[in-house]
């Protein structure tokens, strides 16, 4: 989390940072934002059950009509790549990655494959994502009467009508969730990457 | 951050003599883009006079601010960090040059006195940088004096090589620590140098015949300009 809000910090056109915490966590997370000394203004929010629902529950805790999204699992995120984002003239942006691997369609009950999935019209989607914080909230609204969650936000805004973009991201900043990953991020972060 | 070459501000700890006053003089007697240098001190005649000193001979019309604390002590460090954070607004370099020892045997250490080597050598250069950060200040060097007395214990230095052994590896901590903020963490460790702490150290020996402050300080300057950083990986030892 530090990393990313360290990276967050150091971009002048961000005036506020909405941060969420898991229930009980809030004064670990704030003496975080002390001991750094984050300069932005930080707002703070419990966390929703699911991903889904953190971001419904922050949304009305944003001051701007522009809103980043950004996910502390992945640390690796830089200044410039915020600074990217805010540039982009469109509404609403998220990075991506093209898949340099084959994703299959499957029945996990059955064991059985189901198709085929054409991976030149797939992408990874990475963080962070930019979008109007109406388009976003109309999003999640339309969805909320049918209880379908989205893992993230850019395909929720789609599929609810909103138009939204791709800009290619960067395969260093990659979601840490495994123990490799958590390996990999501390080699590149500790510098010594560069060797 | 400041960027290399921009106005900055260096602070010099220890500053009354030795090294960390032949450091406070090139830094204040050279053109070399620094416009703030803070120097830090017990008060004492030396201190005056060196202070005196630096300021009849202003050529590039820099500031000077003095303050006179004991980083020995945990609350004075934390008033002066406020002080001059409050004063200078932001600290670009560090140079943690302080140091104290009282060498002896094994037998006869005061554990008084050990205590008060480890929070001179290593508790101060840790309290600096950590409540300058608190304050959300962001380095753009760290520079810590440790000895070579640190990279292998002598008889009768326990004490002494004890802290600079904390204070080469604290540098490396940091240093990876602080990456994030694209501050450069360097260590020296001097050899035997004509210092008043050496007297102490090394009593019998001609300061004439040893390296003097003022090449220490050299270095020091080289590992502050653009060029430090090719050769700042590692603890850098300084000898003769």
């Amino acid at each position: 989390m530090v990393y990313s809000l360290v990276a967050a910090d150091a971009v002048p056109p961000i005036t506020q940072i909405v941060l969420n915490y898991p229930a009980g966590w809030l004064d670990d997370v704030r003496k975080i934002i002390d001991h750094y000394a984050i300069k932005t203004a930080v707002t703070y929010g419990e966390a929703g059950a699911t991903r889904h629902e953190s971001v419904r529950l922050l949304l009305p805790l944003c001051d701007n009509e522009m809103v980043l999204i950004h996910e502390s699992a992945r640390p690796l995120v830089t200044p410039q790549d915020f600074h990217t984002l805010i540039a982009d003239e469109r509404e609403n942006v998220s990075y991506m990655l093209p898949i340099p691997f084959t994703v299959a369609p499957v029945d996990p009950k059955t064991r059985t494959v189901t198709g085929h999935l054409d991976r030149s019209r797939l992408r990874n989607v990475q963080l962070p994502q930019k979008f109007r914080r109406s388009t976003l909230i109309a999003a999640h609204e339309s969805v909320e009467q049918s209880g379908i969650q989205f893992t993230e936000d850019a395909t929720l805004c789609a599929v609810t009508g909103a138009e939204v973009f791709f800009i290619d991201g960067s395969e260093r900043n990659f979601k840490v969730t495994t123990k490799t990953d958590v390996r990999l991020a501390g080699y590149l972060l500790s510098g010594e990457a560069e060797e | 951050m400041s960027a290399q070459g921009s106005a900055r501000s260096v602070m010099v700890t220890g500053a009354s003599r030795g090294i960390g006053l032949a450091t406070a003089r090139r830094f204040w007697q050279h053109d070399n883009g620094v416009v703030d240098l803070i120097l830090v001190a017990r008060d004492s005649d030396d201190y005056a006079a060196a202070v005196a000193a630096l300021e009849g001979h202003n050529e590039y019309r820099k500031r000077l601010h003095v303050y006179a604390a004991d980083v020995g002590d945990k609350q004075a460090i934390g008033a002066l960090v406020a002080e001059v954070i409050g004063d200078v607004e932001r600290v670009d370099v560090l140079i943690n040059n302080a140091g104290y020892t009282s060498p002896l045997p094994i037998h006869e250490i005061e554990f008084a006195d050990f205590e008060r080597t480890m929070r001179v050598n290593v508790y101060a250069p840790f309290l600096m940088v950590q409540k300058m950060l608190h304050l959300g200040n962001q380095f753009e060097l760290i520079l810590n004096v440790a000895s070579t007395a640190g990279i292998k214990g002598r008889s009768g230095w326990l004490t002494y090589s004890s802290s600079k052994a904390a204070l080469i590896a604290m540098s490396e901590a940091m240093k990876e620590e602080l990456l994030i903020y694209g501050t450069r963490v360097v260590c020296i460790s001097p050899g035997r140098c004509a210092t008043a702490l050496r007297r102490t150290l090394a009593p019998d020996e001609d300061p004439a015949t040893i390296m003097q402050p003022e090449d220490v300080a050299a270095v020091i300057e080289m590992l502050a300009s653009p060029v430090g950083r090719f050769v700042d990986s590692e603890n850098l030892v300084v000898r003769l």
